[in-house]
């Protein structure tokens, strides 16, 4: 019966979209308020009728309702409470419940928050984002609808696929939904602002915690992701450069180049077409990853649905977002001219130019090679694959010149930078790097990508670290000036910090980028691997550690029942106990790996089990990997960053 | 923007928008074999049963290879189409049909026949996979068409489907060897 309303609410909440979009655009050709208005309240309407369809779906979820085809997909009797609430993004057509119920939701605070402040750009914006939610929605009522009924209903589901039964993937999901669905705020303005013709910065300013909600939201995603491959597939690694996961890290890159970007805007007024060029293909490359993903055009671990009617359609839709899109963009460009040109080749402004440059270049790079193999197999119809050689090559030199500008841009003012600020520190930063180099030398260390990136961790902490000093100094000797006691260091820092929420928060979030990088260099270039057959009581070394198999024993939950080894490692008297598992989902009898994770600072111990190759003797890899935790960690440092820079409203003119 | 580069836009996306639009047609899970219109390896092994089986026996016939385990799913899916198959081309001098049971113990693949019932043909016990790594098997069920000369013609991912043989196979074994088909004198 719920399913029944929520699909009803869905078809409703389907023709409330196009009214949205329909009386905004009457309204704004016709000049009549009263006809916005009702787009606006199309708007809320259609956030309750979808939160109403996506909640019957969780509520057949959480009561087992199996006469739900895509409940009986993704659900069992026995699946724990946990993923039973989550499995609603455990397939096609609830993800794609759950898109267009974020883009609701995103639609209706847009409209609540901006309605009286942008009260000329609001029809447009309303008209877009209706057009988007009803294309989404056209997808789902018609193409692939969680509401269909089976008859007669299964006693028990098929149960999730146990690979998206860990709290990696729980997560991923919805923080990778919340990144591209908040990028079509910025971009709603950004087109409207184009269409008004008043594409001057206050779109911009407007959409400046949105665009930076979104980016931390799709960080967060693509780590989870990471996290989710590290823990649950047990192959050692965390990222494979999958045509999705690229799809994933496109945008990524084009937004990390927008928020950068809009900053020379806001600030000196350049760039403008830019900016628009950067949000429209930003949007427009997470449309991509909806088509890569959904269509099952590329092969890839994550081509879950291959279906050519849906793919024909989310192609038709994203063909024609595209061509609106950047079809406006090309006529109106014209509007933006700007006589400001750069001053200097040593300013912010212009390091932010080269960062735009490169970011916008390893997005390319990794459209290339996303896009290669389906080139070739469409042209030629023989299969390649493009991996990890490729991206390694190309793209570790670009990543190494945008931590270059990382490190200098601290150290550059807008306009003009003066030399002599630059001359002060560089010859300790200089000494600082390189004796990092040598250290690193001396620990054997002698990859060229790896030195490179330690002397460029340390130059770019170091300016850092830097410029908040001299920052400080100035701050206590300007209160000295002004007479009175000079402040206690701790609460100038805390006032120095707390006046430049954006720019710490952002500084903060550029350590972080340099803990991960140590990340990726420790566990890129010092993993060690062995691969061999272990009966009980043999010894392996690996680095600092001596493994034995203690034995090998089975073990059972609530929906698995798993082969399980107990293996003792000890290093200089300390002594672990892991326990790598093979589990059988019931269900689906495809067996998983758990691999047993010991995680320190330093470095993981990563154990998986195998097979059984004879009576007794099984299959085990084992690998160290250096400095993994610092990748996630570096994550939530950046996280942190970013929500301290948007406790800042607007920049004080 | 100067104009040059509005159609460099334009023709860039529009480029990649037809790229998607003939991809369309491109069959992600199919990945052909190199092993096609080539010789297949000989499989020399044991049956279930202990005997020997030597598929280069059954020179001068279609073949059907089999590729299956009692762990794989998909195979129980896959297996009555298997057993009509076997019933309906038993008078057939033309065609065989030979499996290979991979990375599985005698016992499991016994009980899956017992249980799903046993189609007649023979079957190649392949526990180590060397069998299937020949091959170039990466999932359960494959299965390959060899021609009389034991090249293989086919290969399907997948479990095999009603009608399969009439509307894949049968066209095959019924238009005239070429030339070169024919194999080296």
């Amino acid at each position: 019966m719920w399913i029944e309303i929520g699909h009803i609410a869905a078809i409703a909440a389907f023709w409330l979209a196009l009214t949205q979009t329909g009386t905004a655009l009457a309204g704004v050709t016709q000049a009549r308020p009263a006809w916005i208005r009702v787009s606006r309240h199309s708007a809320f309407a259609l956030l309750a009728l979808l939160t109403l369809a996506a909640g019957s779906l969780v509520g057949a979820f959480l009561s087992h309702d199996f006469s739900v085809r895509y409940v009986a997909e993704h659900a069992s009797l026995e699946l724990p409470l946990f993923y039973l609430a989550t499995a609603l993004w455990g397939g096609h057509e609830g993800s794609l419940l759950l898109w267009a119920w974020l883009l609701a939701l995103f639609n209706g605070i847009t409209v609540w928050r901006h309605w009286s402040t942008h009260s000329r750009s609001m029809p447009w914006i309303l008209a877009i984002l209706g057009g988007l939610l009803a294309g989404f929605l056209t997808l789902i009522l018609f193409l692939s609808s969680p509401f269909e009924r089976l008859n007669p209903a299964p006693a028990n589901g098929r149960d999730l696929n146990p690979l998206l039964q860990d709290p990696g993937m729980v997560f991923h999901p919805p923080f990778l939904y919340m990144g591209y669905v908040a990028l079509a705020i910025p971009y709603a303005f950004g087109m409207a602002a184009l269409i008004t013709g008043q594409a001057g910065e206050e779109w911009i300013l407007a959409t400046r915690r949105w665009t930076l909600f979104a980016w931390i939201s799709l960080t967060i995603g693509i780590v989870f992701g990471g996290y989710w491959a590290y823990y649950e597939l047990g192959w050692g690694g965390y990222w494979a450069w999958d045509p999705v996961e690229n799809a994933s890290f496109m945008p990524w890159l084009t937004a990390t180049a927008f928020l950068h970007s809009v900053m020379v805007q806001e600030r000196r007024g350049i760039f403008k077409t830019w900016n628009l060029f950067l949000i429209i293909t930003t949007f427009a490359l997470s449309l991509l990853g909806t088509f890569l993903v959904r269509s099952g055009v590329l092969s890839s671990v994550h081509a879950f649905a291959s279906d050519p009617g849906r793919g024909v359609y989310i192609l038709f839709f994203m063909g024609l977002l595209l061509l609106f899109s950047f079809g406006v963009l090309v006529l109106r460009s014209d509007l933006l001219r700007t006589e400001i040109h750069l001053e200097s080749p040593f300013s912010k402004e212009s390091a932010f130019l080269f960062n735009n440059l490169l970011l916008v270049v390893a997005a390319v790079t990794v459209l290339l090679g996303t896009l290669y193999p389906l080139a070739i197999e469409t042209l030629s119809n023989a299969k390649v694959s493009v991996g990890a050689p490729y991206y390694n090559k190309v793209f570790i030199p670009i990543m190494l010149g945008i931590l270059l500008l990382m490190g200098v841009a601290p150290l550059l003012s807008w306009r003009r930078a003066s030399l002599t600020r630059l001359r002060q520190g560089l010859p300790w930063l200089l000494a600082l790097s390189l004796g990092g180099v040598l250290a690193a030398w001396w620990q054997q260390l002698t990859h060229p990508y790896g030195l490179a990136t330690i002397a460029l961790i340390l130059f770019v902490t170091a300016t850092h670290l830097l410029d908040l000093i001299q920052q400080l100094r100035a701050r206590m000797a300007t209160a000295s000036r002004q007479g009175g006691a000079p402040p206690a260091p701790l609460a100038a820092l805390w006032q120095l910090l707390s006046r430049n929420k954006r720019r710490y928060g952002g500084m903060t979030v550029h350590l972080g980028i340099v803990v991960m990088s140590a990340g990726f260099i420790g566990s890129g270039l010092f993993q060690q691997e062995v691969d061999l057959f272990l009966s009980p009581g043999d010894s392996v070394k690996l680095g600092r550690w001596t493994l034995t198999l203690e034995s090998v024993g089975s073990a059972a939950r609530q929906n698995w029942s798993a082969v399980e080894a107990v293996v003792r490692a000890e290093q200089n008297g300390e002594s672990i106990t892991l326990h790598p598992q093979k589990r059988s989902y019931g269900k689906r009898s495809q067996p998983t790996t758990e691999a047993a994770i010991h995680s320190t600072w330093s470095e993981d111990l990563y154990v998986v089990l195998g097979d059984s190759v004879k009576e007794n003797t099984w299959n085990f890899r084992i690998y160290r990997n250096p400095l993994v935790l610092w990748i996630w960690w570096g994550t939530a440092i950046m996280a942190f960053g970013v929500a301290f820079a948007m406790m800042q409203g607007r920049r004080n003119a | 923007m100067k104009s040059a580069w509005k159609a460099v836009l334009l023709l860039a996306i529009m480029a990649i928008l037809v790229l998607f639009a003939l991809g369309l047609n491109n069959d992600p899970h199919a990945i052909p074999s190199p092993l096609i219109n080539r010789a297949a390896p000989d499989i020399v092994a044991l049956d279930l049963a202990g005997e020997p089986i030597r598929l280069a026996d059954q020179r001068g016939k279609w073949v059907l290879v089999n590729f299956w385990g009692s762990w794989c799913v998909s195979c129980v899916a896959e297996h009555p189409y298997l057993i009509e198959l076997a019933r309906k081309t038993r008078d057939r001098t033309d065609f065989t049909i030979m499996g290979v049971d991979f990375k599985d113990t005698e016992q499991g693949a016994r009980q899956f026949l017992a249980r799903h019932g046993d189609p007649g043909y023979r079957h190649a016990f392949d526990p180590n996979q060397k069998i299937a790594i020949d091959w170039g098997v990466y999932g359960a069920p494959e299965s390959y068409l060899l021609d009389p000369n034991g090249r293989i013609r086919l290969k399907q991912t997948g479990p095999l489907y009603p009608g399969w043989f009439e509307q894949v196979a049968l066209p095959l074994i019924q238009a005239p060897l070429t030339q070169t088909e024919k194999g080296a004198p």
